[in-house]
């Protein structure tokens, strides 16, 4: 389709005068009526050494040596997919991976929360974007009943998003058990629940 | 002023004092009388000139005022897009290009593929609608919760975020970049053509 609807270009045209030169000097054996310094440079020439130049260059692969050897800790994974964060938290008296959390503290809203939590896993000079002051889902849960008061039947998790800007975080003082996944592989470290609430808000 | 003969007061002068001293005493008054007659503005010609010119001046003056304003009320100029006018070199007919006409299979594939991929763009923008439809419903459940915690909390949390637009990310490459990579130099010189009204 782009040959149809297009004309000749100035390079093609000039290709093809060249080759009618060439063709016109071949059968009619010139004696070098036009100097030989004139056209020096043909345009076949020149789609030649681009093409050379081409095969030469040689872009990085868009799978990386972490997706090789499936290191799930390292950012340069699934570079076509977003990876999110998930750290082992103990909650109570258990292990759980879970997206990064922390209690509110009154006093502060959720999204301050929010940026505590990313400073604490992240380190304190990340850049990263917060969208927006509102939660974008949340899980409840109810306290097994050894630990339930009056007041504190259950807890609330609010969820925000975040987009990571900077690609270093070599300040970051990341404990030994953090992973960054895509969607689908967070099956494989949440709970169910969890899990299923989580996936609601997450795109992709 | 009276023109006093300068030959008739220099003999009267002389004549009443001392005889010796009347020649110096005559050219000493002529020369000064002759002086205050020059210095004096004698109001015939100059005067009249300068009335004139400046006249003359002030008409001048007002026809190119009325000039520049009858330029300023025509109509502006409309600045050409560039992009609309074909230059008249691409008009010309060797530039035709001389291809075989389109075979009927050809056509067919076409006209199917065309077929299948608007239906597959209905389903992506069908699929996407409805993501954002799930997004929005979530987000409003927890706000909904939110609001039972406190109420605070929930209005801190509707606020709008002043810092969130303008939003800039760059998007994934389609290849990483390399490490070492030196990209070639080359220069970059702007010749667009810019119009003033």
């Amino acid at each position: 389709i782009e040959l149809e609807k297009s004309q000749y270009s100035d390079h093609e045209i000039r290709k093809m005068e060249e080759e009618e030169k060439l063709r016109r000097r071949k059968e009619s054996m010139y004696d070098d009526d036009e100097a030989p310094g004139k056209t020096v440079i043909m345009a076949q020439d020149l789609e030649d050494k681009w093409e050379q130049k081409l095969l030469r260059f040689k872009p990085a692969s868009r799978i990386t040596d972490a997706d090789k050897k499936n290191n799930r800790t390292s950012l340069d994974r699934k570079l076509d997919r977003n990876l999110m964060l998930l750290v082992k938290q103990k909650i109570g008296n258990q292990e759980l991976w879970l997206l990064p959390q922390v209690e509110w503290q009154p006093g502060e809203t959720l999204r301050s929360t929010a940026e505590r939590a990313m400073a604490m896993f992240l380190g304190d000079h990340i850049q990263a974007k917060i969208l927006g002051n509102a939660p974008y889902g949340i899980y409840k849960y109810k306290f097994p009943r050894a630990i339930r008061t009056e007041d504190n039947v259950g807890a609330k998790v609010f969820f925000f998003k975040a987009f990571l800007q900077s690609d270093d975080l070599s300040q970051a003082e990341l404990k030994k058990d953090y992973l960054w996944v895509t969607k689908d592989e967070l099956g494989d470290y949440l709970k169910s629940e969890y899990l299923k609430k989580v996936n609601r808000f997450l795109l992709d | 002023t009276s023109r006093i003969s300068p030959h008739a007061l220099s003999s009267s002068s002389s004549s009443s004092w001392l005889p010796q001293a009347a020649p110096s005493r005559g050219s000493h008054w002529e020369t000064s009388l002759l002086a205050a007659r020059a210095s004096l503005p004698t109001r015939a010609q100059p005067k009249k000139k300068k009335k004139v010119d400046v006249k003359k001046e002030q008409a001048q003056k007002d026809r190119m005022k009325k000039k520049i304003r009858k330029l300023e009320k025509a109509a502006p100029e409309m600045i050409p897009i560039e992009d609309f006018i074909t230059p008249l070199k691409y008009s010309e007919s060797n530039r035709a290009r001389s291809l075989p006409p389109l075979s009927f299979e050809e056509t067919e594939r076409r006209v199917l593929l065309m077929k299948k991929w608007c239906l597959f763009k209905q389903n992506q923008d069908k699929a996407e609608k409805a993501a954002i439809q799930a997004l929005v419903e979530a987000q409003q459940e927890a706000l909904k919760e939110l609001r039972l915690e406190s109420e605070e909390l929930y209005q801190a949390a509707i606020r709008r975020d002043e810092g969130l637009f303008p939003f800039e990310r760059d998007g994934p490459d389609y290849t990483p970049p390399l490490p070492g990579y030196d990209p070639p130099e080359g220069k970059c010189v702007d010749i667009t053509k810019v119009y003033t009204q």
